[in-house]
């Protein structure tokens, strides 16, 4: 008889093997592969990620996961970032915390996206982790100063504290000094997203005595005159965000800004610059060739100035800038910075009716045709062409992420006054490798077609003021087989379309419509047949059922889910019943 | 690219068996009465219900249909998709500009009696001024950092700073001129 080897590896055999593969994906294909491996890979998954906070209950999470040290929650759908989410919507964090904290008190890491997080929250968070490093707030809401002096007074070993564009009740600037004298262990503090000053001799003092830190993101309030003492207290900085970069003139305060950027030698990225001064911008040239990230989007200078510093930045591997840049500013840098991957070019004007700059859809041919390892784009411009859509898709086939935002919707090829159809889909046929998709501009069902046939890899796509008919968004739904992610607005999509590809819905994380085409009777049908799909009618014109059932909904949003309704749903919100719950009540 | 002129051909049967699951959950209602597809909204000539069996009688009613031809821009709130952060910095910094404010300041040029007026602040550098002194005055004014090449025939400009003291234009960046510019004089560059 044969040893069966190949089947009896030890459990720590395996579990050492597991620990080697850190893809999310991955460890759920490999919980998939019998019993004694979802056994195995359960009790020594220590890092989670959580798509949607309503797609799983905390305690099922926690009831599989024991052993958890780092998990990543999700919580409203991404459209909230442009206020289309109503207030008071839901994504509270509190229920997850509260189990964690029973369960995981080894717990290091929480990074939260898009959730409510209260000051009871964070007080939790402090008391509850024994050993807690890093805690990261994207564009979370609900919290204070307060609760952030809780996690600066409690948690000792503290790695990161990172408030990403996080919306904070800014009560008082005297929370960081709650940071104990004895606490050295910082690496990355981001407090960008401050409104008030922040205590600023308590942040000097914190910032030089923490030897590690690597990343600094100020918040506007901190004036420029103590940048330099700042930097000088930590010339090991990799990361730097400026506060106000702007103060009055002193040669002094030139000088020594100067001197202390040149001291910080390891510095790669630089953002912040609210209301720069020009004149104050040449104290980072000396170190512009180290750097591989600059996010210029809320430096609101001219073309020339713009365009000297980024030229020099010749590593540059990602550029965020308001159309200050330019067509010409564009042009320098296809030609000077050779590694761009990823540009985002934002308007300085998004609501005026005339350009107020000279950018056009040719600073992006340039950029696409100077720089080979473009393959990340976010570009608002108020004109395109499928001409330049067809050059920048040959020219860029590793583009992974792909989104226009014409200003203006609905706006058709400015030289042949056609629909964008046939630019969008040199796009998806070219770049085989694309993710992420946004639409804007004239577009019909055709469009939906070519994204359908060849968008075969994409992942989240995004379409606003589009199509004729249910047709596009059947295409869409049939076609794209790693659709994940889809949120569509102001779309005359419907009924048909999203009820015959019912069961497409459950392969994805969400779907969002919003002033879309679909009934409330077509809502019923899908919550009472898909019961795995939470089908939420979101209207705040009061209960869909005072109106027909042909009537259209105002918002929807779908999502999979394995813990059923929700229990949160504020009064504008109303899930759509399966059979099951109907047979119970 | 035979697929992509299909737009109008009804869906194959591997599309309505493989995404159709209602269908498949044995709906109660089986027999589809073709839905009439609003005309204004559904343009294209197609008729998804026949081919995928929806059992569905629902149609979007004519008269509720949002208005996504007329006039987008009025009405479409929160439109270009921009978050919320930078859209405040950004409307915090129109605001700043457009209340710029003004700094007048007197102009001599050597051998001309009577003085100019001019505005600094409606100008953004060193080269702009020059230019607008150079068409103000009819001269050639050599720029800062240019190398005078035959002084004799060209001005240069100088400014009386706070303190009194008679300086040339363009040593110190174009803000700190801003903060410390009392008038200014055009002067022949063989007298420097």
């Amino acid at each position: 008889m044969r040893p069966r080897v190949a089947y009896s590896f030890p459990e720590e055999v395996l579990e050492h093997v597991f620990s080697f593969i850190e893809c999310d994906k991955d460890r759920g294909s490999i919980s998939l592969v019998c019993k004694s491996w979802y056994e195995i890979d359960r009790w020594c998954r220590r890092r989670v990620f959580v798509g949607n906070c309503y797609a799983v209950s905390p305690a099922a999470v926690v009831n599989r996961f024991p052993k958890v040290r780092s998990i990543t929650i999700k919580g409203k759908p991404h459209f909230a970032d442009f206020n289309l989410v109503p207030e008071g919507w839901g994504a509270y964090v509190g229920p997850w915390i509260k189990a964690m904290a029973a369960a995981y008190p080894w717990l290091q890491e929480i990074r939260l996206k898009r959730m409510v997080v209260t000051d009871e929250c964070l007080e939790l968070i402090a008391k509850s982790f024994k050993n807690f490093g890093v805690l990261v707030l994207t564009s979370c809401e609900g919290f204070t100063t307060d609760g952030l002096a809780a996690i600066a007074a409690h948690c000792r070993n503290l790695r990161e504290l990172e408030l990403r564009e996080s919306e904070v009740d800014d009560i008082c600037g005297h929370w960081l000094s709650h940071f104990p004298d004895s606490y050295t262990s910082l690496v990355s503090l981001n407090i960008s997203c401050l409104g008030n000053e922040v205590n600023l001799s308590a942040l000097e003092r914190l910032v030089s005595r923490c030897p590690n830190l690597q990343t600094l993101r100020l918040n506007r309030a901190v004036p420029l005159d103590r940048l330099a003492n700042l930097l000088r207290g930590a010339p090991q900085l990799a990361e730097l965000g400026t506060g106000a970069y702007t103060t009055e003139m002193r040669p002094e305060v030139f000088s020594n800004l100067a001197e202390a950027f040149s001291g910080c030698r390891q510095l790669k990225s630089l953002s912040g610059f609210w209301d720069v001064l020009p004149s104050y911008l040449p104290a980072v040239y000396p170190i512009c060739s180290n750097l591989t990230s600059l996010n210029m989007s809320y430096a609101t200078i001219q073309s020339p100035d713009l365009t000297k510093l980024v030229s020099q930045c010749e590593n540059l591997q990602r550029l965020w800038v308001l159309d200050y840049i330019e067509d010409a500013g564009l042009e320098v840098i296809a030609a000077s910075c050779k590694d761009l991957r990823e540009l985002r070019v934002f308007p300085s004007d998004p609501f005026g009716l005339e350009p107020n700059v000279a950018l056009t859809e040719q600073g992006l041919v340039s950029v696409s045709e100077g720089c080979s390892k473009l393959q990340s784009v976010l570009y608002f411009c108020r004109q395109m062409s499928n001409a330049a859509l067809l050059t920048i898709a040959r020219n860029r086939p590793n583009m992974t992420r792909f989104r226009l935002c014409i200003i203006e919707p609905q706006v058709p090829d400015y030289l042949t006054h056609d629909p964008l159809d046939a630019g969008f889909g040199a796009i998806v046929e070219h770049c085989k490798d694309l993710r992420r998709l946004s639409l804007s501009g004239l577009l019909t069902d055709r469009v939906f077609e070519y994204i359908g046939t060849y968008g075969k890899k994409l992942e989240m796509l995004s379409v606003a003021f589009a199509g004729d008919s249910d047709l596009g968004l059947h295409h869409v739904l049939s076609g794209c087989d790693n659709l994940r992610k889809l949120e569509i607005r102001d779309c005359p999509f419907g009924d048909k379309a999203l009820l015959a590809n019912a069961a497409k819905l459950e392969t994805m994380r969400s779907l969002w419509m919003s002033s879309c085409l679909v009934s409330y009777g077509a809502c019923k049908l899908l919550g009472q047949k898909m019961p795995m799909l939470n089908v939420e009618v979101i209207d705040e014109r009061g209960p869909p059922d005072s109106r027909p059932d042909s009537s259209p909904v105002e918002k929807l949003y779908i999502y999979r889910t394995v813990s059923g309704p929700r229990l949160d749903m504020p009064g504008y919100v109303w899930r759509m019943e399966d059979d099951s719950a109907l047979r119970i009540s | 690219m035979g697929t992509l002129e299909q737009i109008d051909v009804p869906h194959t049967q591997s599309s309505s068996s493989s995404s159709s699951s209602i269908d498949s959950n044995n709906h109660p209602s089986r027999t589809p009465p073709p839905s009439s597809p609003s005309s204004s909204v559904c343009r294209k000539r197609t008729d998804l219900s026949t081919d995928l069996r929806l059992g569905l009688s629902i149609s979007p009613s004519s008269q509720s249909q949002p208005p996504f031809n007329s006039t987008p821009r009025e009405e479409s709130f929160n439109w270009p998709p921009i978050k919320s952060i930078l859209r405040s910095t950004l409307v915090g910094k129109q605001s700043h500009l457009s209340q710029r404010p003004s700094l007048f300041v007197k102009v001599y040029m050597e051998g001309i009696p009577i003085g100019r007026k001019l505005n600094l602040m409606a100008h953004y550098s060193y080269d702009g001024l020059v230019k607008t002194l150079g068409h103000m005055f009819r001269t050639t004014i050599l720029c800062p950092n240019s190398q005078p090449l035959n002084s004799g025939n060209f001005h240069v400009l100088t400014y009386e700073d706070q303190e009194g003291d008679w300086m040339m234009v363009g040593d110190v960046p174009w803000e700190m001129f801003l903060n410390s510019v009392k008038r200014l004089k055009i002067t022949r560059a063989d007298r420097c």
